[in-house]
Parts: C-alpha cells; structure tokens; sequence
C-alpha cells in the first residue's frame, strides 16, 4: 500500500508536469501524460497489470509497471534536452546581440548597425 | 533593379581560419564586393587577418557554429542595407570570380535565392566517399522539402534582400545547410540553381564533415520539429 501511495504521488506530479509542459512542448506533454496515466492505472490494478504484461509477453506486472517508468524517465530527458536547446538558442541571440554591437567596419567612420528585434 | 557590387554583401562565417582567411575575404575585396567575416570565436587571429584584408569583422564572443555565423553575417548585411548578400565558405572551396555569376543568376532569373551546385557545375579533387554522402544528403533534402535540388549542402549561394529577410536560421551548427532549404521552402520565393565550381584541398577535406556529421545533422533536425 505504502509502495501504491508512494507510485501514485510520483505519477501525479507527472502529471502535473505534463499540463505545464503542454504550452511549450504539446508532443512531450502528451506523451507523459498518457504514459503517467497508463502508470497510474497498473499501480493500483496490479492483476491487470500482471494480465497485459502475460498478454504482451512481459512475466510480471511489475516488470511491465517498470518498463512504464523507464520509458517516462527517458521522455523526460528528451525534454530536457529540447529545453536545453531551447536556451542555447537564447545564448546565441544575446551573443549575436553583443557581437553586432561590436562590429569592426573596414571603412572608418561607419556606426555598427543596431541589430534588429528578433534576428 | 540593378544591384552595384558595392551593395552585395559577402558573409562568410569562420572558425580559425588564420591559415587562409586574408587571402579568402582578399580575393573577394579585391572585385569590389563588401565582405563581413564573422568570427565564430575563433582562437586564432582569424578576424585581425580579415579585417586587415578589409572585411568588416563581427565577433561572437563564444563558439556558435557555421549556422549562427551565417544568421549573424546576414542580419549585420541587412542593417547596412545590402541589396543582395552571398554566403561564402572560409576554406577557400569557392571562387570569388563565380559571385558575379551568381548575382547575374539572381538578376536574370528574378530570384530571390540562387543556389550554388557542385553537381551543375565542377567538384575539384571531391573524394568518392565525400560524393555519396553528398548525393544522399541530397536525396533526403528533396524528399523532406520538395525542393528540386541537386546539391544540398552547398554553402555559396546568393539571397536577394526580400529572400534574406524571409529567413532565419535557428540550427547553429551543420543542420542550418537543410534548415536553410526548407526555409527557403516555407517561403514560396522563386529559387534557381547556378553551376559553380567547389574546390577541394587537404586543408578544407580536414575541415570538412565526416559521415558521423550526418547522424547529428538528422538528431538536430528531427529536434527541430518537436520544439517550437
């Protein structure tokens, strides 16, 4: 029962996430989502669990109740790597801010040219 | 209307290019046209042998990759008001004489993006190997884009000013090559291909990309299309 309280806290603040998620990233959000829900339901059916892990050729339900968290786990990660992305992409507007600000022209007497909103 | 070279802009994005840089951007000074070279963070002295050879020199203050190069050259060329800008390889792979054909191209064709092909015209000392890997990245451009090319990864083109401003590259690194095709795609501006001549040497065959480049070029890509 502890183990089911415990599961179900994680699977929600999974779900949680994925309705914050969903503005940004709606494909990883989706995915989580569906996939906590999917958690949440063997957690606290354990014989069906057991029955669809028998049906798609799993031994034990909670080897198929595993194999859910793993693959939330790695949806996660690919968000985080979108995010970090998503930042990379920030760090590269500032610095070509900073580097257009800076700019060297070969004919004196010519003022940088302000960088444009958005480039 | 009539573009004056004093009003094509060269952007040609480096990365410690010291070895080759001043004679690169000297030979395309040396026709008239203006040169930005962005320095991509280079450690070496890159951009003080460029601006010595009279380009103007944008530095990034941290390494982006060539696409981010390409974005920041481009935007700098648009805020001095270039009538049509072309990207220019810092290896010395391409001919400054073969600009004037591909404005000519921009000109004749009324296009707003004219894209350099090695396969219309000449690869100089291109390995086998460094073909197929071309070809197929060609094959996978026409297919994900619709775009009828036959050299996808040609960095010499020529954009007019309309087509500059339709695009904006987000991939920093080698992706931003199919990016730009599919920008250029989305923006249902007329696009032509012109034959140039690419020119391979030790010196840019090490620079170059290698065939693991293209599983990461793929990974950039398909995260593209998950995130906004």
């Amino acid at each position: 029962m502890i183990a089911q309280l415990l599961l179900t806290a994680l699977l929600m603040a999974i779900l949680l996430y994925s309705w914050i998620a969903y503005r940004k990233s709606p494909a990883v959000a989706l995915l989580s989502f569906l996939a906590s829900l999917a958690g949440l339901y063997l957690v606290w059916l354990p014989n069906h669990a057991s029955t669809l892990a028998h049906w798609i050729g799993i031994g034990r339900g909670v080897d198929l109740v595993l194999y859910v968290w793993v693959g939330i786990s790695l949806i996660l990660l690919l968000n985080l790597h979108l995010k970090l992305r998503a930042q990379m992409e920030v760090i590269t507007q500032l610095a070509r801010a900073i580097a257009l600000a800076n700019a060297l022209p070969s004919r004196p007497g010519q003022e940088p040219p302000r960088p444009q909103s958005g480039d | 209307m009539t573009i004056t070279r004093d009003n094509i802009w060269v952007v040609i994005p480096a990365f410690n290019e010291g070895q080759v840089i001043a004679d690169v951007v000297a030979g395309v000074v040396a026709l008239g046209y203006r040169v930005v070279l962005v320095d991509d963070g280079s450690t070496d002295e890159t951009g003080d042998f460029a601006a010595a050879a009279g380009a103007d020199v944008v530095r990034h203050p941290i390494n982006l990759g060539q696409g981010a190069g390409l974005q920041t050259g481009i935007a700098y060329a648009l805020a001095r008001g270039a009538d049509a800008i072309v990207t220019f390889d810092a290896d010395g792979q391409h001919r400054a004489s073969e600009i004037a054909l591909l404005i000519e191209t921009l000109e004749r064709e009324n296009a707003d993006f004219v894209l350099g092909s090695r396969f219309k015209g000449a690869a100089v000392n291109l390995p086998p190997r460094r073909r197929l890997l071309l070809k197929a990245a060609t094959v996978f451009t026409r297919l994900t884009t619709g775009l009828d090319v036959s050299d996808a990864h040609n960095g010499f083109r020529a954009l007019s000013r309309r087509g500059a401003q339709a695009i904006t590259l987000r991939q920093n690194r080698m992706a931003h090559a199919s990016e730009i095709l599919h920008e250029i795609a989305q923006s249902g501006l007329r696009y032509v291909e012109a034959p140039v001549t690419i020119e391979y040497s030790a010196y840019s065959l090490a620079k170059g990309q290698k065939i693991s480049d293209s599983i990461v070029i793929m990974v950039d890509l398909f995260a593209r299309r998950l995130h906004r």
